[in-house]
């Protein structure tokens, strides 16, 4: 019957990892054969060059200066006035603009999701675990940090440690760990229950190694997905910042600025708009083909 | 020069066929008028009056409704020269120009039917000076100007007593139903247009004791405030009344039945509350507003569009835009250093590129438009050879300058022109000028602390076309509250204020011209442009008279007592 | 082995005591409703502490002025003491939280005579339209998309459904919106001579609600979608799914039985913040199609530093986080596959 041929399943499913020593070299061995996130890895990396090495092609002149304004060309389509991409409202080249600001939407995007994922783990699994009172503290306190108004806090925070850099990403951090907080909690509720986890437990091994072992690579999924759309929400969160007027000062270019800068001319130049929105979006893609293929690479059962 | 005439054309003819109708008594204007079902205006006054009392608004977009509500004694004639009847069909200054009498129009009557009388006068100036209520606009037209009113600032708004006795000891009165008399503390040639803000209304005080539920203290400001929340009670004398309120959304005017003067040829005026350009601008397209504010971005299109630029209207403002300078931060302490960055801006680029057209460059104060506009001093003139020399003479380097930094606030506009600046002085002057871009209310707060290098833009739009009104900005006493900068030059106070009280118009001009000098040559800011409005205005829309005092991107509401709706 | 056997254990759901108390299901239900009701009072007394702090920390006061002609010093003055905001910040906060109580939330600064409460409430029900609206189409669009984009994994559908994640994610609701409304509005308004457009701005029981809607619900879709489809996949190769499959269900009852009800956890958990935003208003999307909402009076309070409407906006905000969070944990207890297993 269903029941004891699970059970039995599970009994051998759960012992294959215990056996294992090698979860991550069988982990990356999987990523590689996996073209998609093989692309997407390839992707990253193809970014990441850009913003290192843009201002030493602006230097000799292969791009053009993100800071030069032309205000006779101003509003420039793409291939219009010798602008690849066209230029902004102050007549600065859009794709040297694109390329300047790769460095630190990049960064805002990769940091704040570095920062978010160790504190949105830890306080889920925590509470997810925990359960009974340290649950509903932990949950009642995300409640309180969901509901109090972000952009007062941002702009508390910002006017009192000043606008830098590390200001501006810790801010960001600081608004968007709940819900993936409250993610790995669910997950953590819905997985822990299942039998193998009580069998292991019976048998004796530790918390820490059962949700290492256990919990995290069976709750990859959304986890990972929500740490990819985070990405662009980051992205744009400082964009948000900077329309409050507590963000990276102008003339700095960043994706997320130009979006909302091009945003005015929608009708008029609707290129402004389009290509730092296709940069994000490119990121965004880069990250979904990683992390699909982290899920796959890392999920246990796929061992099979 | 060839917009301005342009503009006295447009008012000119309408002007015209406002007297033709007069004389004709009927509204058979030669236009193919459409009927009065579709006799409505759909206008953009893009955000939500934060009161109908109109003696508590300060905004543009609140006087749109305001203005249209209640009728003040006098109004500006359409060319701005001097100020005609409205409310009050004349008056009389006495030889010492203390007294000013206003003979009411003798059938004025609210709209909902009783007389407009004096005593209604005499309610409205005393709410609109009540200290309790704190209205913005009472300091400083109307507390330095009215007799007893003075110590507008010092009265203590908990004694309901220590209030009834300060508004009973102002200088108006009302002799007789009919006749309503100011008092003056100090002879002022403008009080003639003070009266025509649109805060100096008369107000119905059964109106506003009857939504308070009764008499209350002149400290109960809720109670004060309680008939200006539903447009059943919003009692006005002017032209239109507000038939509905839709928060956030629209507010609706409809004639006032028993105003005295000409009907309105409009049966709807729909000011709706749209504050993205771009909706507003997509709404016109698709025929769901009549008129709008053009959004910079969409200026070229707009022009470029073979239909769309000949509905297009450019008007001048009265208003003028400049860079405002710390005087207590070196070097900006000096005369030199401040000229010198006032004239490395190239003020065409600004005015052209930046602004798409939308502007006159100006290196004066007073705007075209306005008597007092002078051309004839340059010393702000773009010229960069002369503005490093003017540095080297004052001994500041470039990096003494390259630490300052460019408070801007945060909007689009503000962004982009500032960034625009500093390009110009880092590329004109050699500097390293940053923007340092912050909130608004921050910025506010912080320009009132004297927290800044330089500050732009800052500007000015006139409240009435008289020069008082604009040298005033810039009094030593004005310091943290318009004059950002405390920079002072001394004589000039004395001047404006022989000046103010000047009763010969002619020598008063020549000392305001005189002031005038004072500033630009002391570069105590760094005059940048006058700023035209680039509207939209649907070509069945006629009878329009747009002066430069219209309220912003509803050109002509001034006197839409004279727009229509032609057949279309 | 016991455990298979035995009881479905409880404990990680409810409160551990609460275990004991009683074995109906409805019962232990009702009361820990309640009792998460009950724990909704601390946590909009810090939410309304934690703002308080915050609004008074902000620099820039509600009586600067954005341009032009500032307000004199005498009326600033008489503006802090007809609002209480010369008493020590202490004592303003023990006054509001006593108003609160007899549900009094003050008169707003910007708007002068006007409550806070009638303020909210005049505005409000135009956010819930649309918001209930979006959360409608939010869930069948996205959690069907996303099943499917799992049941099909690595196939067009799937492909497609990722590309449309990926571009509602990278362009701002008020970028796609006001594309549309190009689209839609304007270029159909053109090209039908008048006869056939959707409106640009605007509130109604009609077709003004498409545009804002569809805006409001593009990313939440492709969220779910994304979100939907991964936790799918996790599911999908679970051995009690496989049992199933082996055991030659039809995939319709194994989606519906097994599948849906197991993948949903992690949805459900984000559904709930997403509903409790959507309804509380979306500054974009009321901004961009002017819709006189709550969401674009919020921003507008803080940006004038109306601190009672800000508070009052809040309160109303941390009230339903608070439910959504209190329905979602409702939700898990009756998705909790343990239930599902040993039937």
């Amino acid at each position: 019957m269903a029941l004891p041929a699970v059970a039995v399943e599970q009994l051998v499913d759960w012992e294959v990892p215990e056996k294992q020593i090698g979860l991550w070299a069988d982990a990356w061995q999987r990523f590689r054969r996996n073209r998609l996130a093989v692309l997407g890895a390839a992707l990253v990396l193809f970014l990441v060059l850009i913003a290192l090495l843009a201002p030493l092609l602006a230097q000799f002149g292969i791009i053009a200066n993100p800071l030069k304004q032309n205000v006779s060309n101003i509003e420039a389509g793409p291939g219009q006035a010798g602008f690849l991409l066209g230029s902004d409202q102050l007549g600065r080249d859009t794709l040297s603009r694109l390329m300047f600001g790769s460095r630190i939407s990049l960064s805002v995007g990769i940091l704040v999701q570095a920062i978010i994922l160790p504190i949105g783990l830890a306080i889920g699994l925590a509470a997810g675990y925990a359960g009974g009172r340290i649950d509903n503290l932990l949950m009642r306190f995300t409640d309180i940090w969901y509901a109090f108004p972000d952009l007062l806090f941002v702009l508390v925070v910002v006017s009192v440690f000043g606008p830098s850099l590390l200001t501006i990403f810790g801010a960001i951090a600081l608004v968007s760990w709940v819900g993936l907080a409250r993610l790995v909690r669910g997950q953590v509720l819905s997985i822990k229950e299942k039998e193998f986890i009580e069998a292991a437990r019976s048998s004796g091994s530790s918390p820490f190694k059962l949700i290492l072992k256990h919990l995290l690579p069976n709750s990859l999924g959304p986890i990972i997905v929500t740490v990819t759309f985070g990405i662009p929400n980051a992205i744009f969160l400082e964009a948000v910042l900077s329309f409050l007027g507590v963000g990276i000062q102008p003339p700095t270019a960043t994706w997320g600025q130009m979006v909302f800068d091009g945003y005015e001319n929608v009708y008029s130049n609707p290129s402004s708009v389009v290509f730092p929105a296709i940069a994000i979006g490119f990121t965004l893609l880069s990250f979904t083909f990683i992390g699909d293929g982290l899920r796959d690479a890392l999920d246990p059962r796929m061992r099979r | 020069m060839r917009l301005g005439t342009r503009i006295r054309a447009i008012s000119l003819v309408s002007a015209g066929l406002f007297v033709v109708s007069a004389c004709g008594g009927s509204n058979t204007v030669s236009q193919n008028l459409a009927p009065a079902s579709q006799q409505i205006l759909r206008a953009n006054n893009g955000v939500e009056p934060n009161s109908f009392d109109p003696t508590q608004q300060t905004y543009t977009y609140e006087g749109a409704v305001g203005r249209h509500v209640f009728e003040t004694l006098l109004r500006p004639k359409l060319d701005n020269s001097d100020v005609e009847p409205a409310a009050a069909k004349s008056y009389d200054v006495s030889t010492d120009g203390l007294t000013y009498t206003f003979h009411l129009q003798t059938n004025a009557k609210w709209s909902d039917g009783k007389p407009v009388t004096a005593s209604d006068w005499v309610y409205g100036f005393k709410h609109l000076l009540n200290p309790a209520l704190a209205a913005g606009y009472v300091d400083p037209f109307f507390d330095t100007t009215i007799a007893g009113a003075a110590n507008y600032g010092t009265i203590d708004v908990s004694s309901a007593s220590a209030i009834d006795a300060f508004l009973n000891g102002l200088g108006v009165s009302a002799p007789d139903a009919n006749t309503f008399v100011i008092k003056l503390q100090a002879p002022a040639a403008y009080f003639k247009w003070v009266v025509t803000l649109w805060q100096a209304a008369p107000i119905r005080k059964d109106v506003v004791e009857a939504a308070a539920g009764g008499t209350f203290a002149s400290t109960d400001t809720t109670k004060a405030f309680a008939w200006a929340n539903s447009a059943t009670t919003i009692i006005g004398n002017g032209a239109f009344k507000i038939s509905e309120i839709a928060a956030k959304d629209h507010v609706t005017l409809v004639p006032n039945p028993n105003y005295w003067g000409k009907a309105a040829i409009l049966q709807k005026i729909i000011l709706y509350e749209i504050s993205d350009g771009n909706t507003a601008y997509s709404q016109y397209q698709t025929g769901a507003l009549d008129m709008i504010g053009v959004p910079l971005a969409d200026v070229t299109v707009v022009r470029n569009d073979p239909v769309l630029n000949k509905q297009a209207k450019l008007i001048p403002t009265n208003s003028n835009y400049w860079i405002s300078y710390n005087g207590k931060k070196t070097p900006l302490d000096k005369a030199d250093v401040r000229m010198a960055l006032s004239k490395s801006i190239d003020r065409t680029k600004l005015v052209n590129d930046i602004n798409h057209g939308n502007g006159a460059p100006m290196t004066g104060f007073i705007p075209k438009g306005m008597s007092g506009y002078d051309t004839t001093d340059n010393a702000q003139s773009f010229d960069p050879t002369a503005a490093k020399a003017l540095l080297t003479k004052a001994g500041v380097t470039v990096a003494d300058l390259s630490k300052l930094k460019l408070l801007t606030r945060n909007s689009t506009g503000s962004k982009t022109t500032n960034q625009f600046l500093v390009d110009q002085w880092n590329t004109n002057l050699g500097t390293s000028i940053q923007v340092d871009v912050i909130d608004s209310k921050t910025v506010t707060s912080r320009i009132r602390k004297g927290q800044f290098d330089i500050y732009g833009l800052d500007g000015w739009i006139g409240d009435y076309p008289d020069q008082q009104d604009w040298f005033d900005i810039f009094q030593t006493s004005a310091c943290h509250s318009l004059n950002w900068g405390c920079i002072t030059i001394p004589g000039y106070d004395a001047l404006i204020t022989k000046a103010d009280g000047e009763l010969d118009q002619v020598q008063r001009n020549k000392d305001y011209l005189t002031a005038q000098k004072m500033l630009i040559d002391n570069a105590v800011v760094g005059f940048m442009f006058q700023p035209y409005e680039y509207d939209l205005v649907k070509p069945y829309v006629g009878g329009l008279s747009i002066t430069t005092g219209d309220d912003q991107n509803l050109p002509g509401d001034l006197r839409w007592t004279t727009a229509y709706i032609t057949a279309h | 082995m016991a455990v298979i056997a035995g009881r479905p254990k409880r404990g990680a759901l409810l409160p551990s005591r609460l275990a004991s108390l009683t074995d109906s299901r409805a019962g232990s239900l009702a009361i820990f409703i309640v009792r998460r009701i009950l724990w909704m009072v601390p946590v909009v007394f810090f939410v309304i502490l934690i703002t308080f702090v915050l609004m008074h920390l902000a620099p820039g006061s509600p009586w600067d002025k954005n341009g032009g002609r500032q307000l004199s010093q005498t009326v600033v003055n008489n503006l802090n003491a007809r609002y209480g905001l010369n008493k020590p910040v202490t004592e303003q906060f023990w006054l509001y939280l006593v108003n609160v109580l007899h549900f009094d939330f003050g008169l707003s600064y910007q708007y002068e005579g006007k409550t806070v409460a009638s303020l909210i409430m005049t505005s409000w029900p135009y956010t819930v339209a649309i918001g209930v609206i979006s959360f409608l189409l939010i869930i069948p669009v996205g959690v069907g998309l996303g099943v499917l984009a799992a049941l099909r994994q690595n196939s067009r559908v799937d492909y497609i459904t990722m590309g449309f994640a990926t571009f509602a994610a990278s362009f701002p609701n008020f970028v796609v919106g006001a594309l549309m409304v190009v689209a839609f509005s304007v270029l159909m308004y053109k090209a039908t001579g008048g006869n056939f457009f959707l409106p640009a701005a605007g509130f109604g029981p009609d077709d003004h609600l498409v545009l804002p809607v569809i805006t409001l619900s593009l990313l939440p879709i492709a969220f779910t979608a994304r979100l939907t489809r991964a936790s799918t996949l996790d599911t999908i190769r679970q051995d009690f799914i496989r049992t199933a499959w082996a055991k030659g269900l039809s995939e319709r009852l194994v989606v519906v039985r097994h599948i849906l009800k197991n993948s949903l956890i992690p949805v459900v958990t984000t559904l709930g913040p997403t509903f409790a935003f959507l309804v509380t208003g979306s500054v974009i999307v009321e901004t961009l199609f002017s819709i006189p909402g709550i969401g674009r009076s919020f921003v507008v309070a803080i940006e004038s530093r109306d601190y009672p409407m800000i508070l009052g906006t809040t309160v109303l905000f941390s009230v339903i986080i608070a439910l959504a969070n209190l329905a979602v944990d409702v939700a898990y207890v009756f998705i909790d596959p343990r239930v599902r297993l040993t039937e």
